[in-house]
């Protein structure tokens, strides 16, 4: 690692974060501080929603939903902010180092005495760094509102700290898959649409998957490996899902490696 | 013209992108609900609910047994892919020039700068207009086998509209980004962040009655499928505020990309 090249891609993600954790936080608070009100109407939804078959509820994704407790109902907000979550790990992922070469700065970049992989390694880690801030501000709005806002309603801390923790490999597989893919690609012109279509495709993929009852689409995307519905209900994850998602961060990353050191750099002049 | 015919040749691979995602998802979708087509028992406890009930969830519009129901329930998902590609284009028409330093080659043309806008604006309006004419093309084939009858093409009818005013309200909101925003890297993300905050928005929004206000501010709540069709009408109050956008945000854009100063 380098530290210059650290600090200098941590400074240009500082703002990024800010907006993104600020974000996170508004959205946190605002559905968890209506839950109270939500939770009267909920036992009256629940019963209601034991007369429907279950197909309609798939179709919805409100199977073994119970948004009268708290846990159920923050599993809402919860999917809401792993969208979030997963538009900006890929936005990071894409722009990492298909920033340098939009703007013609890798050749300077690359005349530095630091070889590619400690390059990568310390664009790799300021981009961690700038993902596990979010997690820390994204950790403690959860916890505050939930304390805050659940009233009497008890709920399981580990299954909770579970919930939580699945961020942090959720955010890992779009990092690292953006990543590989801006290398796999000769230019990208804008990351948006690429961040767009990672995120969020990912995303309509599994409530396609809910309304169709496709299993086959499950196994491609994080938002099943990490399903907060599965995990609230069986408070442990779906480890076969979970490491599909590990071995495609893993394979990702060591691509990315080797792609990055041997890619051919366009210049300006 | 030339401006205008250069942009739709440089955004055709986009359009094909979006197009063949379109078709996709209409083909996978209908392919699936061949399974819910006339599923009897969901009929059954249709049937067994109480009318005011239905008609208070807009069951009608979900009905998933029936093909206008089914495609009450794409409809949301159709504005949402459909937006989505309409900010993009509408705002990186406009930012791209100064992406790929060819800003200050247009603008040397002589061609004042409103026309440079009207041109690329145009361009991404037949973008747009297309994408909406395959979805339209993709669901009708879809939808054939299955006998849809007057209720269903007149509903199609009127969620097409409703696609366009979706279209245009963030078309226009793309454009005006563009056109006003000093950092043309943010444009996109910013137009983007602005059409998922309102789409979650208009979740919330269904979720408590003091949040119901909200439907004014978030464009995903101004054509309700549910709406359309029991009601077989757009909502002319929300036909207005869409106008309304549109008109400032397009209003916007020509006066702020006239005197902007630009990233060379």
């Amino acid at each position: 690692m380098t530290m210059n090249i650290f600090q200098q891609e941590f400074k240009m993600h500082t703002r990024s974060v800010i907006t993104w954790s600020l974000g996170l936080t508004a959205l946190i608070l605002l559905v968890v501080s209506l839950f109270s009100s939500f939770a009267q109407d909920a036992a009256l939804l629940n019963e209601m929603m034991d007369n429907f078959p279950e197909q309609l509820l798939t179709a919805f994704g409100m199977t073994g939903l119970d948004l009268a407790t708290i846990l159920g109902y923050f599993s809402l907000a919860f999917l809401f902010v792993q969208i979030f979550l997963a538009l900006q790990a890929a936005n990071y992922g894409f722009s990492l180092v298909s920033v340098e070469e939009r703007e013609w700065t890798a050749d300077f970049l690359l005349t530095k005495p630091v070889g590619r992989t400690r390059i990568l390694t310390s664009k790799l880690l300021a981009a961690l760094s700038a993902l596990a801030i979010t997690d820390i501000v994204v950790w403690a709005s959860s916890f505050f509102s939930v304390s805050m806002w659940a009233g009497d309603a008890a709920y399981d801390t580990s299954t909770f700290l579970l919930l939580m923790a699945s961020i942090v490999p959720f955010q890992l597989f779009f990092l690292a898959v953006g990543l590989v893919v801006s290398l796999l690609v000769k230019r990208i012109r804008n990351v948006t649409p690429y961040a767009m279509a990672l995120g969020f495709g990912m995303y309509v993929l599994s409530v396609f998957g809910d309304m169709l009852g496709e299993s086959a689409l499950e196994k491609i995307t994080p938002f099943k490996h990490f399903e907060p519905n599965y995990i609230i209900q069986n408070g442990a994850y779906d480890l076969p899902l979970v490491l599909i998602s590990v071995a495609v961060i893993v394979l990702s990353v060591v691509g990315s490696y080797l792609l990055y050191a041997r890619r051919d750099i366009p210049s300006a002049v | 013209m030339n401006i205008f015919v250069r942009e739709l040749k440089s955004n055709l691979r986009s359009l094909i992108v979006w197009g063949v995602v379109v078709v996709l998802f209409v083909t996978i979708g209908f392919s699936k609900f061949s399974a819910y087509y006339g599923n009897p028992e969901m009929l059954a406890i249709l049937d067994s609910m109480p009318p005011a009930l239905l008609e208070a969830f807009s069951f009608q519009a979900f009905n998933l047994t029936t093909v206008t129901g089914f495609y009450g329930v794409m409809f949301t998902y159709f504005a949402l892919i459909l937006s989505i590609a309409a900010a993009m284009w509408g705002s990186d028409i406009i930012s791209k020039e100064e992406r790929d330093k060819t800003v200050e080659f247009s603008l040397t043309l002589p061609v004042t700068r409103g026309r440079v806008v009207t041109a690329k604006a145009l361009a991404a309006l037949v973008n747009c207009i297309a994408l909406l004419l395959i979805t339209l093309a993709a669901s009708l084939v879809s939808a054939a086998p299955y006998q849809p009858d007057d209720e269903f093409y007149q509903f199609l009818g009127l969620c097409t509209l409703a696609l366009i005013f979706m279209q245009l309200i963030f078309l226009a909101i793309g454009i005006f980004l563009g056109c006003a925003m000093k950092r043309y890297k943010r444009s996109s993300s910013v137009a983007v962040g602005l059409l998922l905050g309102t789409y979650f928005l208009s979740v919330l929004s269904g979720l408590h009655k003091d949040l119901e206000f909200l439907k004014y501010v978030t464009p995903f709540k101004y054509f309700d499928p549910g709406m359309l069709l029991r009601e077989a009408r757009l909502d002319m109050l929300y036909v207005g505020l869409s106008l309304a956008i549109i008109v400032v945000s397009l209003a916007g854009a020509y006066l702020t990309y006239a005197r902007r100063d630009l990233y060379i």
